[in-house]
C-alpha cells in the first residue's frame, strides 16, 4: 500500500499541475477568445417632437440644439452613417434656425412621405460631407466613428453658438445642457436594451422611431412609437428598454418644471459583423 | 486577471458553497481514481509479466527446487506466489509418502494463496466502479443545485435576460462536467482492470492443479 500512497501524491500533484496549466492557458488565451457574433445596435436620438423640443430649447440656445445626437455609434454601415450624420453637420452649420425643422418632420414621419424624403436627402448630404472630410472608418472601428461624430457635433455646436450669438445673443448653455441630458438618457436606455439580432435576421429589421415624455422628476410618462419596425420583437425590446430605464435622472434645472419630449431612433446594425 | 463572466475558473470562484463542495468531492474522487489506476496498472502489468516468465521456466525445468528458487525472484507475480505457498506446504509435510494427505494439504494451501491473490488483485478496483457510477450523479446534483440557486436569484432580480440567466447555468454545468471528467477515466480503468484480473484468475485456476501435481510427483 505504500506504493499506492506514492501514486496518490503523484495524482494529486498531477491534478494541481493540470489545473494550473488550465488557468495559465486561459490567461494566455484570453486575448484570442473568439467572441460570438453579436448584434451591434445603433441608438440614435432624434429631434424631439415639436412641442417637447421647443420646450427644451426655446428658453435658450435654439441655435445650439442638435437635432440628432449619436449616442452609441454602431459598426459603420452606410445606413448608420446616414442616420448619424444628417443633421449634425449640414443643417446646423448652414441654417441653425432650421435645426428644429427635422423635429417637426420626425413627428409627422409616420404619416407623411415628404418628411421621409427630406430626411433621406439630409442624410445623403451628411454622408457625402463626412466622406469628404473624414477617412472612411474601418468596419469594426467603433471608436473611430465615435471620434468623428464627436468632432462633427463640436463643429455644429460651435457654428450654432456663433450664429445664435449673432442673431440674438442667446447662449450655448441651454442647448448644451439639453444635449448632455439627452446623451445621458440615451446611454441609460441603451444599457437597458436587450436585443438579439439573430431573431431579427429574417424579419428585415428596420428602425424604430420613438419619442418619450419625461417629467421633471425624470419619470417617463409616455412612450409614443412614431414608426414601428417590422419586427415586433424589436419594438418590444425598445419598449422594455425604455420602461426599464424609468425613472431617468431628473431634468436639468434650466428646463424648469416643464416636461420634455425626446425622440430616439433604435436601429439594428452590423448583424453580419 | 480572469474575466469572471467568461473564464471557467472565474465562474467556479463565483459558485455557491454546495457547488464548491460537490466540485471538491469530485476532485478528490478524480485524484484517488487516477492514483488507483496508476497503482493497479503497474501492479497488474508486473504480475502478468512475471507470471508469464515463471510459467515458461516452470514448464522448462521439472526440478521443483530450481523452480522454487527461480520463483523467489518474482515478487509481484501471482503464479510464483501460489507455487511458493504450495512448495512450502509440501516441505512442511511430515509424511510425504502419504499421497492423499499431501495432495489435500498442498491443494488447500494453493487454494488459500489463490484466494488471497484474487483479493489483492481486486483491491481498490471497486472504488473505480463506484466513482464511475456515482460521479455523474454527484455532478448532476451540483448542477441542479446551481440552477436552482440561479433561478432563485433570477426571481429576486426579476430579470430573465440571458445576461442574468446564463452565468448561473454555466456555473452550474461545471459540476456536471467535473463529474463526467472524474467518471470517464474511472469507468475505462475499471473495465480494463476487470479484464486483466479475469485473465490472471483464469491462469491461477488453470495452473494451480499443475503445481500440486508437480510437487506430488517430485522424486
Amino acid at each position: 500500500m505504500k506504493k499506492f500512497y506514492i501514486w496518490l501524491v503523484v495524482a494529486a500533484a498531477t491534478h494541481a499541475i493540470a489545473l494550473c496549466a488550465a488557468v495559465f492557458f486561459q490567461i494566455w488565451n484570453a486575448g484570442n477568445i473568439v467572441k460570438p457574433k453579436i448584434v451591434s445596435v445603433t441608438l440614435v436620438s432624434l429631434p424631439a417632437p415639436a412641442g417637447g423640443t421647443q420646450e427644451l430649447s426655446d428658453g435658450e440656445g435654439d441655435a445650439e440644439e442638435i437635432p440628432v445626437q449619436v449616442i452609441s455609434p454602431p459598426t459603420p454601415s452606410p445606413s448608420v452613417e446616414q442616420k448619424v450624420q444628417k443633421p449634425v453637420v449640414k443643417e446646423p452649420q448652414q441654417k441653425p434656425p432650421q435645426l428644429l425643422s427635422p423635429k417637426i418632420v420626425v413627428e409627422k414621419a409616420p404619416a407623411s412621405q415628404p418628411a421621409d424624403n427630406q430626411l433621406q436627402k439630409a442624410l445623403e448630404r451628411m454622408k457625402q460631407l463626412v466622406d469628404q472630410k473624414t477617412p472612411p472608418p474601418q468596419p469594426s472601428s467603433v471608436s473611430t466613428l465615435n471620434s468623428a461624430l464627436d468632432k462633427l457635433q463640436q463643429k455644429v455646436k460651435s457654428a450654432g453658438a456663433g450664429n445664435g450669438g449673432g442673431a440674438g445673443g442667446r447662449g450655448v448653455g441651454g442647448g448644451g445642457t439639453s444635449k448632455s441630458y439627452k446623451a445621458a438618457v440615451a446611454s441609460i436606455i441603451q444599457q437597458n436594451w436587450e436585443f438579439s439580432g439573430t431573431l431579427l435576421k429574417n424579419s428585415g429589421g428596420t428602425a424604430v422611431y420613438v419619442r418619450i415624455n419625461i417629467l421633471p422628476d425624470g419619470t417617463i410618462s409616455q412612450i409614443i412609437f412614431d414608426r414601428r419596425a417590422v419586427s415586433e420583437y424589436l419594438n418590444n425590446s425598445v419598449k422594455k428598454a425604455i420602461e426599464k430605464s424609468s425613472p431617468l435622472p431628473p431634468l436639468p434645472k434650466e428646463e424648469g418644471s416643464r416636461d420634455v419630449w425626446i425622440g430616439f431612433v433604435f436601429s439594428p446594425e452590423g448583424i453580419e459583423r | 486577471m480572469l474575466d469572471p463572466k467568461i473564464e471557467v475558473f472565474g465562474l467556479v470562484s463565483d459558485a455557491g458553497p454546495v457547488v464548491l463542495f460537490v466540485l471538491s468531492v469530485l476532485l478528490s474522487f478524480s485524484i484517488v481514481s487516477w492514483a488507483i489506476i496508476a497503482f493497479k496498472f503497474s501492479y497488474l502489468r508486473k504480475s502478468l509479466k512475471e507470471s508469464s516468465v515463471f510459467l515458461d521456466y516452470f514448464f522448462d525445468v521439472y526440478n521443483v527446487e530450481k523452480v522454487f528458487t527461480e520463483s523467489e525472484r518474482y515478487k509481484h507475480g501471482s503464479l510464483p506466489k501460489i507455487f511458493r505457498s504450495g512448495y512450502i506446504e509440501y516441505q512442511a509435510l511430515d509424511d510425504k509418502r502419504n499421497i492423499r494427505q499431501a495432495q489435500t494439504r498442498i491443494a488447500r494451501a494453493v487454494k488459500r494463496e489463490a484466494n488471497t491473490e484474487n483479493k489483492n488483485l481486486s483491491t481498490l478496483v471497486p472504488f473505480l466502479a463506484t466513482v464511475g457510477n456515482t460521479a455523474p450523479f454527484i455532478g448532476l446534483f451540483g448542477t441542479v443545485w446551481g440552477i436552482m440557486t440561479s433561478f432563485h436569484t433570477i426571481s429576486l432580480t426579476q430579470s430573465a435576460s440571458l445576461a442574468a440567466v446564463a452565468p448561473g447555468i454555466s456555473e452550474a454545468l461545471i459540476a456536471t462536467a467535473a463529474g463526467l471528467a472524474a467518471a470517464i477515466p474511472a469507468v475505462i480503468g475499471y473495465n480494463y482492470f476487470t479484464q486483466q484480473i479475469s485473465i490472471i484468475e483464469r491462469d491461477i485456476e488453470e495452473f494451480s492443479p499443475e503445481f500440486v501435481a508437480a510437487l506430488l510427483n517430485e522424486p
